[in-house]
């Protein structure tokens, strides 16, 4: 009797349970919550050529589709072309990053500097969750294959929890540094074409001889590193590379013209102690153009002009120099000196 | 031979014993029955004498009865519904009180169109009866519904009248969004006398059309129902089948019941009054506020100066046009007093009884010109001349009128866009600007349904065991809405729109019934049924512009190019056909099985989707009755039960199945028919099918002090429609398709108290349920595993991805504020901050909200969204209370929603309202928020005044999660306080009861919300500034019965 109440009782907890394991044993077959990975994701770009010496990102390169975000990517398998391994770019090594924002309002070299500190990275990496590629500035043609040679080959994978993909055979051509642009460097040779440059813009500049306007193609702006320090020095030179004093630039304003400190004014130079590169970072201030991804400094003077008016000159260039160092720019003007007197 | 022998020896013993009995003294007993929870008398009341007991008579209208019988002798009292009570006699008068049975497996059931006690039926349900939803005079009875029966979530979201909420049994049965935050409705198909009302057709119309949109449950008068019952699991649905898929409610009217004619009326005195309407600034306040905040705030002071010297409206001061302080949501919202007067008269007995229901119900709309009035007059009647016949016939009228001004069904845009107009404005007249106001007031809508229903069921007993019925039953529904908008709001150009629909169903069920029962411990039954279901819709519309003025409405159509109309392209004629048998078996009422099957053919099936079959299978175990759980006196009653089953609704129309064909363009002088490129035929649609599990447990304790019910559900809804865009190098652009498919599953939990001794004077009941629904989504069109669905207006996109919650919001996630500019992140590689994406970017700076980045570009993009926050309750439930001395009695109800994600668009679109100091919208006062004010400031909320960036960070966007809120929420649906006259009293006046009640509707929400009502918010959780407030209300009722 004793025994058959416990069957009997057992049968109660076993339909209690066939119940229980029943409705659970249905959620077993549910799919589970896995983020997407889609067929119609993919890198827009393959093949990347970044310039040596400088920061570089690329984004815009890759299309999410259906993908579920945040995906997480990885570089894998960076190689030679002929497949042996590329250590010089999978290896850390120490860059300069940016841990504040620059603002274009700081106020010393120290406070520039301190928003930026030095972290070890390889040089070449895929952004975690973006899919942008970025090659940082400390990657340089001594030691990184750069065109023509055919580079570097590597593969990108791809996942999330819902699962992993992997995209192939990326190529990676770097072209050797330009230390500044506009640049007068071959981008694939990396030896220099020209002697200089035309400045950006000339406006109503009259040639002390001849009084007729002059143009880019009077003007040479030549850039010269001359030493390892961090100093940007303007000169401007007459056509047998004579001195002309900066102070005949009357309108200009020396002390907004770069981002620099510590402003030097001879009558043969202006010079400035800047933190490199120049601009900083691409952005808008007042040292910039409206891009903000080029240094803009404008010369300006004035005159009285023929009729007695009042005749206001300029000259303008937009540049960047994405090597530390102690810079010349020099403005020769080639053919003529500009008109500064009265006429 | 045998039998008349068994027959003539009882009739022999009978006689004896009556013999017998005359010896004893007789005495006549008088008294009355009285229902002890109402205090009222009950007529019609069995009551038994003699030895053995047999009834000898019944109460009549007051409860009285006189009855010969021993002085020594017992009599019992029996009603339906109520505990058989046995009283010794002692002297000539006899006061009775008969207490409701409790019990709850002996309530009957009506599942598949077939009545049985609870004890034997394997399926889910729950039933509400008259006394549950009596004392709210509400347009819908759906709305009293809320909390009262675990698994079926009610959500109160719409105030307007006549309109009721979302209602969803176990979670939801359709993902496809329409409009914005507006989820396709799956209301459960209504069974009201036994004919089917499905309440999601052209009531589901009334968002996208101007019908009136009216639920027809609205058209039935709370009055006259008896009782509702909510059948929640595939096995009791199963013979529904075709729409029973989501869920099916039955609801039976009143009938005579007593031999006498009884009058009863009912009167409601009701005052409803608009929610606490939100704080705005006024005036001056405005103006000053307005000038600050352009001073402090632009690009520079000079400009800042020019802006407000070139704003009239914030510059001349002087102007008696911009020197108002007008208060405009008060011009929208007033407090109603309504009406509601029903008549019911009945009488009649088992061979013959009669009801006839006379109503008025009158709603004004807290927002003007809104408002439902009905007008109904029910009867119905049966003949059962003798125990094989049976005959019910039944005509239902409904008349409905509903206006709903310048808004439509579910939203009044008027009040969110001008009740947000500044305060600066005059107050609305025909020479002021904002139209929207005068929208709302004058323009003329009248909206007119007329429901009319004839039933007609034959009941036929065969031979004994089995029967035959027939249940005819014919509908018609005509809508009507007659809008006219004055010239003076539509750029002189008055309009007449004109829309008229009418809606034929007839339904005929043919059913034959078999039951038996073998050795007196096995019972049979079985059932087999035809169906046939033919419904036809046609909607017409005139819609006139520019008729001679405003005070000639018609005749209409003068100017051809003016005038449009036409039929609607909704036109619909669905038939339906269904075939269903079922078989039940039970052994001692202690094991039962029930197993059905049924098909159904659809008109918009696909031809090659063939005819839907929907098995059933169903198991009980009322295991109490074992022998060895006797000895357990303490258990009334326990059970276990499983059951599975297949249901089907149809869905789409016949021109997703077959194509449409248009009118084409002249070729050769010569109409050509084109056809419609739109959506590509798919003759393989099928119906979306609900196939269900569900497991049960029921169990009550010491004589109906405690009960309890346990279910869990396992509820899967394949073939969800669809439409799909397909590859543009097919003709045609899109096609309907069942590829969807959402899991739901839960557990339900009811629980009932009656903590206080049976013999107390003060009587408690206390019951509380609640019920924990998840859904999940499980298959998508072709086979991906997530879809995105775009919300235009509000960004606030909704996800469909695999194994997760059906409906996830896809949002920025906000982090909270940046106190200082040196806070917003720093790319390391190019030193830029943080920065809104596009063409030009726009860094993030102190005051901006701070959005995770997710793919960690340092741009804020589409790329940087969430999926985050389920916009369905997980948890919903209810509770009620009901407390009884004497004759009066206290009813407390409530119902509460927990874990849920509503998005508070209402006070997103408040601080947007900063974003442009000269525009003319209202502004309300920010005090209460924490929002970032200067530089280090630790804020929720963004700088609403930095309008000069504004367009480019849209900080106060709807698409994050800062107006995320938890939704949940413990309501007080109503309190109730009545008062039964003492007989005595009233009898003066020849009445036989009365009682009156004072209930408040709507009390309060506790809730942490921060917006005005977490459950006025749409179906995704949206709480939309346009949404139709929910009124409290104060009622005065009366219920006399003569």
């Amino acid at each position: 009797m004793k025994q058959k109440y416990k069957i009997q009782a057992f049968s109660i907890l076993f339909m209690a349970l066939v119940l229980a394991i029943g409705t659970t044993g249905c959620l077993k077959n549910l799919p589970s919550d896995r983020e997407s990975i889609a067929t119609n994701t993919q890198f827009t770009q393959t093949v990347y050529t970044p310039v040596l010496g400088r920061n570089t990102l690329f984004s815009n390169n890759f299309s999410v589709g259906n993908s579920s975000q945040p995906l997480t990517f990885k570089i894998i398998n960076m190689r030679n072309r002929d497949g042996s391994a590329a250590p010089e770019l999978t290896e850390n090594f120490p860059v300069q990053v940016w841990t504040q924002a620059y603002l274009g309002d700081e106020k010393s070299i120290a406070e520039i500097e301190a928003k930026r500190t030095i972290e070890n990275h390889p040089l070449f990496e895929i952004r975690e969750h973006s899919g942008q590629f970025l090659m940082w500035s400390a990657a340089l043609s001594t030691f990184v294959k750069t065109q023509p040679d055919s580079g570097y080959v590597f593969d990108v994978e791809m996942s999330n929890s819902g699962g992993r993909r992997y995209f192939r055979d990326f190529k990676l051509m770097p072209l050797k540094e330009r230390s500044f642009e506009p640049s007068t460097f071959n981008a694939i040779t990396g030896l220099s074409q020209h002697t200089g440059l035309s400045p950006s813009d000339v406006q109503n500049i009259i040639g002390a001889k001849t009084n007729r306007g002059l143009g880019g193609d009077d003007i040479e702006v030549q850039f010269h590193k001359v030493g390892e320090g961090n100093s940007l020095k303007f000169k401007f030179v007459d056509s047998l590379y004579n001195p002309i004093d900066p102070a005949l630039f009357n309108l200009t304003k020396w002390d907004k013209l770069v981002h620099g400190f510590d402003m030097e004014k001879t009558n043969a130079y202006v010079k400035y102690t800047v933190a490199y590169p120049v601009p900083l970072i691409a952005y808008k201030t007042q040292y910039t153009n409206a891009a903000g991804d080029n240094a803009h400094v404008t010369f300006s003077y004035d005159r009285q002009a023929y009729g007695n008016i009042r005749s206001v000159s300029n000259l303008n260039l937009d540049f960047a120099i994405y090597e530390k160092g102690d810079w010349e720019i020099t403005f020769w003007f080639k053919t003529e000196s500009p008109k500064f007197i009265n006429d | 031979m045998r039998y008349s022998v068994i027959i003539f020896s009882f009739i022999l013993l009978l006689c004896l014993h009556n013999k017998a009995g005359a010896q004893q003294k007789k005495i006549v007993v008088t008294g009355t029955v009285i229902d002890k929870t109402e205090r009222k008398p009950m007529p019609g009341v069995m009551v038994w004498a003699g030895k053995p007991l047999a009834v000898v008579v019944q109460t009549d209208i007051k409860g009285n009865f006189s009855v010969k019988t021993d002085a020594d002798g017992e009599l019992a009292f029996s009603f339906l519904g109520f505990k058989k009570v046995t009283k010794k006699v002692e002297g000539s008068t006899m006061n009775v009180l008969l207490v409701e049975e409790v019990n709850a497996l002996k309530e009957t059931v009506i599942i598949g169109y077939a009545k049985k006690t609870k004890e034997v039926s394997t399926g889910s349900s729950v039933i509400i009866t008259a006394k549950d939803i009596q004392d709210a005079p509400v347009a819908n009875v759906m709305e009293l519904l809320q909390g009262k029966v675990a698994g079926l979530n009610i959500q109160n979201n719409n105030g307007t009248p006549g309109m009721v909420g979302s209602i969803n049994i176990r979670g939801i049965s359709n993902v496809n969004v329409s409009g914005s935050g507006f989820l396709t409705p799956t209301s459960p198909l209504f069974v009201v006398d036994g004919f089917p009302i499905d309440d999601n057709t052209s009531y589901s119309y009334g968002f996208d059309q101007a019908s009136p949109g009216l639920s027809p449950i609205s058209m039935i008068p709370t009055e006259d129902i008896q009782s509702i019952e909510i059948l929640k699991d595939a096995q009791a649905t199963s013979l529904y089948g075709s729409r029973g898929a989501y869920g099916v409610i039955i609801i039976t009217t009143k009938r005579g019941n007593s031999k006498v004619p009884i009058i009863k009326y009912t009167a409601n005195f009701t005052f409803s009054q608009p929610p606490a309407l939100r704080k705005v600034i006024g005036g001056k306040g405005e103006r000053l506020m307005r000038i600050d905040e352009i001073l402090q705030n632009d690009t520079n002071y000079y400009h800042a100066l020019n802006t407000i010297n070139s704003t009239p409206f914030l510059s001349d001061s002087l102007n008696s046009y911009y020197n108002n302080s007008t208060n405009w949501q008060a011009l929208y919202f007033r407090s109603t007093f309504n009406q509601t007067h029903n008549v019911e008269i009945s009488g009649g007995e088992s061979k013959f009884n009669y009801k006839v229901n006379l109503g008025y119900f009158n709603q004004k709309g807290i927002v003007q010109n809104t408002g439902f009035t009905r007008y109904n007059l029910n009867m119905n009647a049966l003949y059962q001349p003798n125990d094989r016949f049976k005959l019910q016939a039944a005509i239902n009228n409904q008349l409905a009128d509903n206006s709903t001004g310048g808004g439509n069904s579910l939203t009044q845009t008027g009040v969110a866009s001008t009740g947000a107009s500044s305060s600066l404005l005059p107050p609305p007249s025909l020479f002021t600007a904002t139209s929207d106001l005068l929208n709302t007031l004058s323009t003329q809508n009248d909206n007119k349904t007329v429901n009319i229903t004839a039933n007609l069921d034959i009941d036929f007993l065969i031979v004994k065991g089995l029967r035959a019925t027939n249940s005819f039953s014919f509908n018609y529904l005509t809508q009507g809405t007659e809008t006219f908008k004055p010239g003076a709001l539509n750029s002189d150009l008055n309009k007449v729109y004109n829309y008229f629909d009418r809606k034929n169903t007839v339904y005929n069920r043919t059913a034959l019934a078999f039951d038996k029962t073998v050795a007196n411990d096995h019972n049979f039954s079985a059932n087999v049924f035809g169906e046939l279901n033919s419904t036809n819709f046609r909607a017409d519309v005139i819609q006139q512009t520019g008729t001679p003025n405003d005070q000639i409405k018609g005749p209409l159509g003068y100017d051809f190019s003016q005038s449009l109309g036409g039929t609607l392209n909704n036109l619909a004629d669905l038939k339906t056909a269904s075939l269903g048998t079922s078989f039940n078996y039970n052994y001692k009422q202690m094991y039962v099985l029930e197993l059905s099957y049924r098909i159904d053919g659809s008109s918009t099936n696909g031809p090659s989707a063939g005819y839907s079959k929907n098995p059933s299978i169903g198991l009980r175990w009322n295991f109490n009755k074992e022998k060895f759980m006797q000895k357990y006196s303490w258990l009334d009653y326990s059970s276990f039960r499983f059951s599975y089953g297949k249901n089907i609704v149809p869905t789409g129309s016949v021109y997703d199945v077959y194509g449409r064909y248009t009118a084409g363009t002249n070729y050769n002088q010569v109409p050509t028919v084109d056809l419609d490129y739109g959506v590509i035929p798919n003759t393989g649609l099928t119906p979306t099918t609900t196939t269900q599990y569900n497991g049960g447990f029921d169990a009550g304790f010491l004589n109906g002090k405690f009960s309890l019910t346990f279910d869990t559900y396992y509820k899967q809804v394949d073939n969800m429609l669809r439409m799909k865009d397909i590859a543009n190098i097919n003709a045609f652009s899109q096609v309907s398709t069942n590829e969807m498919s959402v899991v739901d599953y839960g557990y339900e939990l009811t629980l009932t108290a009656r903590p206080l001794p049976t013999d107390s004077k003060l009587s408690w009941q206390i019951s509380v349920n609640a019920s924990f629904n998840k859904d999940v989504m499980v298959h998508l069109p072709d086979n991906v595993s997530q879809l995105l669905v775009v919300d235009q207006t509000t960004g606030q996109n909704i996800l469909y991805r695999l194994g997760r919650n059906s409906l996830t919001n896809v949002l920025l996630n906000t982090k909270g504020v940046y106190a200082t500019t040196a806070s917003v992140p720093v790319d390391p590689l190019t030193g830029l901050r943080y920065r809104t994406g596009g063409i030009t970017s726009t860094y993030f700076k102190a005051g901006d909200p701070a959005w995770t980045d997710v793919n960690g570009d340092y741009v804020l993009d589409a790329n940087d969204y969430v999926a985050v926050g389920n916009s369905q309750p997980l948890i919903t439930g209810g509770f009620n209370s009901s407390l009884q001395y004497g004759p009066f009695s206290l009813n407390i109800n409530g119902s509460f929603t927990a874990i849920r994600d509503v998005l508070n668009n209402d006070l997103a679109s408040r601080f947007q309202s900063f974003a442009d100091p000269t525009a003319q919208t209202g502004l309300v006062p920010l005090s209460a928020y924490n929002y970032w004010k200067a530089s280090g400031n630790n804020a929720t909320y963004p700088n609403p005044y930095d309008y000069t960036r504004t367009k480019q960070t849209s900080p106060f966007r709807y698409d994050q999660t800062l107006f995320q809120e938890d939704g949940s929420y413990l309501k007080i649906n109503q309190v109730t306080l009545s008062y039964n006259f003492k007989k005595t009293v009233i009898k003066r006046w020849g009445i036989s009861s009365a009682r009156i009640y004072g209930t408040v509707y709507n009390v309060h929400t506790f809730s942490n919300y921060s917006g005005a009502n977490p459950e006025n918010v749409t179906d995704l959780g949206r709480d939309i500034s346009g949404g139709y407030p929910t009124p409290r209300s104060y009622t005065l009722g009366l219920q006399v019965q003569f």
